[in-house]
């Protein structure tokens, strides 16, 4: 079996990189694929908080490195679904303790036996950058829809073309805000993918959800009612290859609201 | 005038019998074809005496074709030309020469004026891009909202005379914009760069660098010739070039034409936007009202291009001919 190896990345931070990669992660995986979840923000890993698994983390990527543990033995697998495993990043080591051949020669293991590969790559475009990049083979650029992150992104774009292994560099438009769009006080998804041209794979809505289930380390993928959930559910089936049709933001969300719009219309007519 | 067209059983005369050479006539009728109304039509050709090979008359055809119209018959006095269109099945005739634009009004279709009003739509527009124009005519035609004063010095009449194409670069349809202060030239501005001297290599030597990609913040192009771009140059990209930036999009980041001292290095691009403006020694910065944070992608873009007149960058816009 030879999985994919794909980098989540963004070069700004706090777009929703770590939030991307834990979510696809845990869809992919509910989707009954395997699933490794590589964390290569060394010195500042979040990624096992959001999946909750803090707790369990006895070894990590440089313990690996350094050959203090076996690659089996790092692997955290998650709490509910077993599909799904994290290799964690050293809190107590900074990115100079990996080098980009020994993380490519990680992932080319993990690939081994595994579907996907998702490596949550630090903000940057430095060692933890370049390292990130190393072993794969295809790219999630997260922004959101603003210019300095837009910009950020451009530039990891820049980059990313240069990577010969990677074959190919996916757009996902991170808290996106529709009524902020409609006052055109927010760039839409027409005019982010317009300067960045590349091809789209997820808009996700904000959410406050968001902030709750990163609180509870319980990735929002797996809330059924999260529009958000929904968005990044959709954005696990199109990396499968499906073909799911991007969420209408528009939409006013419950049954009163439809009732309500029903109404307007109505009463535009008359 | 170069062509004349009238209404022939739902069709064009198309004159292009004052065609020097086969590119000329191609490039005319080219221009023609691109006329929305000619779609569906029968087309009449007065090739006058330019001799066609079979293999030219038939991507002549073809690309009417193409066009959605098709050739009714030619009209042409040169034996090799008649030889062509009998072997590729064309069928000849020749046109009456008091049959003009003039008679059209009286024909018995009632669509008639419609198309008569087409027909000289597709005349003028024609007339714009002729060569051959009268050019007093014609620049009151196109520049009307331009004084003629400022017209001398910017466009010189020669030019209209010119058939040569590509000789009409510069000026020819170029005004200035506008938003005069669009760029601000920076205090450190000398024409030439500090302990450089003038300095007009000749670009043409050297061979055009063309870059068939979009610059990306963080990307930088430099070469000691001209530079085209066929892409956006996104901001926070970089070019540097020893004589021409030509920019086929939107350029947003840094532009330096010129760099080693050639004052007559250009700044084109079809959406001139850069973030800051170089030419030798001159630097501009952007106007800070011009500071919108990203431009939106349009089918209308006006090109523009920015060189150093009287020590100061000016840019010039393409005019509109609508």
């Amino acid at each position: 079996m030879t999985g994919r190896v794909i980098v989540i990345t963004s070069g700004k931070g706090g777009v929703g990189k770590t939030t991307t990669s834990a979510n696809i992660g845990t869809a992919l995986a509910k989707s009954g694929y395997k699933v490794v979840l590589i964390d290569t923000d060394l010195g500042l890993r979040n990624l096992d908080l959001l999946l909750g698994l803090e707790n369990r983390i006895v070894y990590t990527i440089v313990d690996v490195i350094e050959e203090r543990c076996k690659l089996r033995q790092a692997l955290v697998k998650d709490k509910k679904n077993p599909n799904l495993s994290l290799l964690a990043a050293a809190q107590t080591r900074d990115k100079t303790a990996v080098n980009a051949d020994q993380l490519k020669e990680i992932c080319d293991t993990l690939k081994e036996e595994n579907d996907f590969v998702l490596v949550d790559c630090p903000a940057g475009i430095e060692q933890g950058f370049q390292n990130a990049v190393a072993g794969a083979s295809e790219a999630i650029v997260v922004t959101t829809p603003e210019m300095s992150a837009i910009r950020d992104a451009d530039r990891i774009i820049g980059l990313l073309a240069t990577k010969e292994e990677i074959t190919s560099t996916k757009l996902l438009l991170n808290r996106v805000r529709p009524n902020l769009i409609k006052t055109n006080e927010m760039m839409s998804v027409d005019d982010v993918v317009g300067i960045l041209e590349i091809p789209l794979v997820g808009i996700i809505p904000e959410d406050t959800g968001i902030i709750t289930s990163t609180n509870k380390g319980e990735p929002i993928v797996n809330d059924e009612t999260a529009l958000a959930g929904k968005a990044y559910r959709n954005v696990a089936e199109r990396i499968l290859g499906e073909e799911v049709p991007f969420l209408n933001l528009d939409e006013p969300k419950g049954f009163m609201a439809k009732i309500k719009n029903a109404f307007a219309k109505l009463k535009a007519k008359v | 005038m170069l062509m004349e067209e009238s209404f022939v059983e739902n069709g064009f005369i198309i004159d292009l019998s004052n065609a020097k050479d086969t590119s000329q006539l191609v490039h005319e009728l080219s221009s023609i074809m691109e006329h929305p109304d000619v779609k569906g039509k029968n087309l009449c050709l007065k090739l006058g005496s330019t001799d066609l090979k079979q293999s030219q008359l038939l991507s002549i055809k073809a690309l009417i074709e193409t066009m959605g119209a098709s050739i009714a018959f030619v009209d042409t006095s040169s034996e090799q030309t008649e030889a062509s269109a009998v072997s590729l099945g064309v069928m000849i005739s020749k046109v009456k020469d008091n049959e003009n634009i003039g008679s059209l009004g009286i024909s018995e279709e009632t669509t008639s004026e419609e198309i008569t009003d087409k027909v000289i739509e597709v005349v003028a527009d024609t007339q714009m891009t002729s060569p051959s124009i009268e050019t007093t005519e014609g620049i009151e035609d196109v520049y009307d909202e331009v004084s003629t004063e400022e017209l001398s010095e910017i466009i010189p009449s020669e030019s209209y005379n010119n058939s040569d194409f590509g000789a009409l670069a510069v000026h020819e349809g170029l005004i200035p914009t506008e938003e005069a202060s669009k760029y601000i030239i920076l205090d450190t501005g000398n024409v030439l760069p500090e302990g450089v001297e003038e300095n007009t290599i000749d670009t043409k030597t050297l061979p055009t660098l063309y870059i068939n990609q979009t610059l990306r913040s963080g990307q930088t192009i430099s070469y000691e010739g001209n530079i085209l771009i066929i892409g956006d140059a996104h901001p926070g990209s970089e070019i540097i070039a020893g004589g021409d930036i030509t920019v086929w999009g939107i350029l947003g980041g840094i532009a330096h034409a010129g760099n080693c001292g050639n004052i007559t290095a250009k700044v084109r691009a079809l959406k001139l936007n850069a973030i800051q403006l170089r030419i030798a020694g001159l630097y501009a910065r952007r106007n800070d009202t011009l500071n919108v944070p990203y431009v939106q992608k349009s089918n209308e873009f006006t090109p523009e291009e920015a060189l150093i007149e009287e020590g100061k960058i000016v840019i010039y816009k393409k005019l509109r001919r609508d």
